[in-house]
């Protein structure tokens, strides 16, 4: 009887053995690098092959490797768009529906509304480790500051972030005087940047340190770079500068119409659409040769700090064929949103030059765009950054939601194609996924967990079938899409979408376009089809209460919210500070003055 | 001019006992900030708790000392207060000689000076002297 128990536990223990090692060993070869690149408030047409006069090389190699995306769409602003790429689910389950910063009270004091990265979602990078990936980070992490919410506790081996909205470029130093200091972290603990420091070339150095720190063990790698690149400040090196110092002489006018031809060249729009003049924009002609001058440099910088993060993805592609392991890597290349239009129309007026100087900052001409300088290109290049499309960063416009997307690798199916199926954020972490071979947690049960914890299940496609060609689109006609922002929304539904911006550059209207055939969001169809606009009308409340979308305040107005919970923040601690010096000090003045009345 | 120089012995022994106060009372509500004055990163942990717990402890234990002289006018809580903040400039000096640490003049001559005034304090404004100023 023993003899037979032994048996069946050897027969038992060797099957064991044999699966586990068995099914490794097949499955190792198979199981891709991933490299996902995340551009920083980059526009839908910055990059060469989306149409940009930038000098982008290895973007546009990238784009000859694989699939381009023309109708791909993400947040209007970075954190929720960072959560939903991370995790497949939608930005106000992931507890992330704004990014901190923007939140007003009345919607903080609900759980979800914090604009940190909930527990109740698993990061993908959670999910490759646990299947045996290295996972890296180097970057903007912005999902959150404690010891629990960095990347060191959501999944990612190796990690060097910045876990604020945005900092400078050239040194450890923030960039909006709501933040105290630039907070940066390696493996989860504060960290100082070193002396000789340029975000773009360092994050790239980091990621080559982790991907070479286990580069021998066989086991893939998932290397997450989010850069800081382009936002502000938008700072480069003088030698990329020096190349664009008379490309934006004619203006932004002219730069959205270089850029709109050249995207309709490319077949990212169709021919002979429409663009929208933003009200923001600027009159060029009205300029003095002064700040035409001043402008133009402006743009240049900003054009020079996109071509020095191609330059360093260029770096570490190359440095990927060095040690062998670029055939085996699948990168995905996108942004978090659209242009970023913040900025001063006029940069040289004593308020601005005033604010600037109390963070340590000047906006000089001859030294824009370097160490100490604070750049940004303002809301007229913002919106030719997004030509030919409306709107811009913070808005549900296309010019916010609408950017490039380039998934590419020796390995793919898709060389050099470009698609224009509708695709959303919460579609990248299903698709590395399925490249990883990894699948998606399950419910068991009636419930999702993962780890012993409740979880949000993803609800974002796999674009793989685009890429094998299997599929044309991954949405069907009839299939909404939500999305809300900080009041501002939209639903995307087969080629259409509704669409509401609120002030102070929108008019907290409803429209619906076709966004096929005028991704320029010119026509409002919404009095032509009032079915379809009443039905996509519905659709969107039904989104806003199956995802827990809470309503603005009345009067919310993001960029003064921004600064209201600065000053909160800033000031709050020295008012606490006060009212406690008060508590101790003045009883010890009652009792001295008890004293000396009693003598 | 003997009561103004007292007087004005008194404002510096208040503004210092309120200075150490309020230095406390940042490591309670805003660590960061204060580690900052201090040319420290702060610490997680275990060490975070000691880097709030002692440091924020020394300078509220040391602002009260010095506003406990103040209202008893008892000689020995300036003495505290002095002994405190001696001890602080002579164990910058050990690290510098010993441990390699900078040496930071520019909080061992503020301390050196406080220290002064406090035993000042303790003879000039306690109660074998003539009361504070009325």
């Amino acid at each position: 009887m023993k003899k037979l128990t032994f048996k069946l536990f050897y027969a038992a223990l060797v099957s064991v053995l044999f699966t586990v090692f068995g099914s490794a060993a097949s499955a190792q070869p198979s199981r891709p690098n991933i490299v996902f690149i995340l551009a920083d408030d980059l526009g839908f047409t910055d990059t060469a092959p989306y149409g940009s006069e930038i000098n982008t090389p290895t973007i546009s190699t990238l784009a000859a490797k694989g699939l381009r995306f023309s109708n791909y769409h993400t947040a209007g602003s970075c954190a929720p768009s960072r959560a939903m790429l991370l995790t497949g689910v939608d930005s106000h389950r992931a507890g992330v529906p704004n990014i901190p910063e923007m939140l007003p009270p009345e919607q903080t004091k609900y759980p979800h509304y914090r604009g940190v990265l909930g527990r109740n979602v698993v990061t993908i990078a959670t999910l490759l480790q646990d299947q045996g990936y290295h996972t890296y980070i180097a970057g903007k992490w912005h999902l959150g500051m404690t010891p629990d919410l960095l990347p060191s506790a959501r999944g990612f081996e190796r990690s060097f972030i910045m876990a604020d909205s945005g900092a400078d470029n050239w040194e450890q130093k923030p960039y909006l005087p709501i933040y105290e200091q630039a907070n940066w972290f390696a493996d989860g603990k504060r960290t100082t940047l070193p002396d000789e420091f340029y975000s773009s070339r360092f994050l790239i150095d980091k990621t080559i340190e982790f991907i070479d720190s286990n580069a021998d063990d066989g086991e893939p790698f998932f290397a997450y770079v989010p850069f800081q690149a382009v936002h502000l400040p938008v700072q480069a090196p003088q030698e990329f500068i020096d190349r664009y110092m008379d490309t934006y002489d004619g203006g932004w006018d002219e730069l959205r119409r270089q850029r709109y031809h050249r995207a309709v060249e490319l077949g990212l729009v169709p021919k002979n659409i429409a663009m929208v003049d933003m009200q923001t924009t600027a009159d060029w002609d009205k300029l003095t040769p002064k700040q035409k001058k001043y402008q133009a440099k402006r743009m240049a910088v900003y054009a020079a700090m996109v071509e020095a993060m191609d330059f360093h993805i260029g770096r570490l592609i190359a440095h990927l064929k060095d040690i062998g392991k670029y055939e085996n890597t699948i990168f995905v290349f996108t942004s978090d949103n659209g242009a970023e239009p913040s900025g001063p129309a006029d940069p040289d007026t004593a308020l601005t030059r005033f604010a600037l100087a109390r963070q340590g900052y000047e906006n000089d001409y001859q030294t824009l765009g370097l160490k100490g300088s604070f750049n940004s290109i303002g809301p007229s290049f913002a919106s030719a950054a997004a030509s030919p499309l409306s709107y811009y960063k913070f808005y549900s416009g296309e010019g916010g939601m609408r950017v490039p997307l380039i998934i590419a690798g020796e390995a793919l199916q898709s060389q050099s194609r470009m698609t224009s199926a509708f695709s959303f954020a919460t579609d990248i972490a299903p698709t590395i996924l399925e490249f990883a071979g990894v699948e998606a947690p399950q419910p068991r049960f009636g419930a999702l967990r993962y780890a012993g914890r409740k979880i949000e299940p993803i609800v974002g496609r796999s674009l793989v079938p685009l890429i094998t060609g299997e599929t044309a689109r991954v949405y069907g006609e009839d299939e909404p899409i939500g999305y809300e922002l900080g009041g501002n929304s939209a639903l995307f539904q087969g080629d259409y979408k509704i669409v509401l911006n609120r002030g102070p550059v929108g008019d907290g209207k409803w429209y619906l376009y076709n966004i096929v055939d005028d991704p320029g969001e010119t026509r409002d169809l919404s009095r032509n089809e009032p079915e379809r606009f009443q039905a996509m009308l519905g659709a969107y409340i039904r989104y806003t209460e199956e995802n827990g979308v809470l309503p603005v305040p009345k009067d919310f107005n993001a960029q003064q919210q921004v600064a209201l919970n600065g000053l909160r923040e800033r000031a709050g601690p020295a008012i606490l500070i006060g009212i406690l010096l008060l508590l101790i000090v003045v009883p010890f003045a009652l009792y001295a003055r008890t004293r000396h009345r009693l003598k | 001019m003997k009561n103004v120089l007292r007087n004005l012995l008194w404002v510096l022994t208040g503004l210092i006992a309120l200075n150490f106060l309020v230095t406390g009372l940042r490591w309670a509500v805003a660590p960061s900030g204060a580690a900052e004055t201090f040319n420290m990163s702060l610490f997680n942990g275990a060490a975070l708790s000691s880097q709030i717990g002692d440091i924020g402890a020394f300078f509220i234990g040391m602002g009260l000392f010095v506003l406990l002289g103040m209202v008893t006018k008892k000689r020995e809580w300036f003495f505290a207060g002095a002994i405190l903040v001696f001890a602080a400039a002579l164990f910058r000096t050990l690290a510098w000689l010993f441990h390699g640490a900078s040496l930071m003049m520019q909080f061992i001559v503020p301390e050196i000076v406080i220290g002064t005034l406090l035993l000042v304090a303790a003879k000039k404004l306690t109660a074998d002297h003539s009361q504070r100023p009325e």
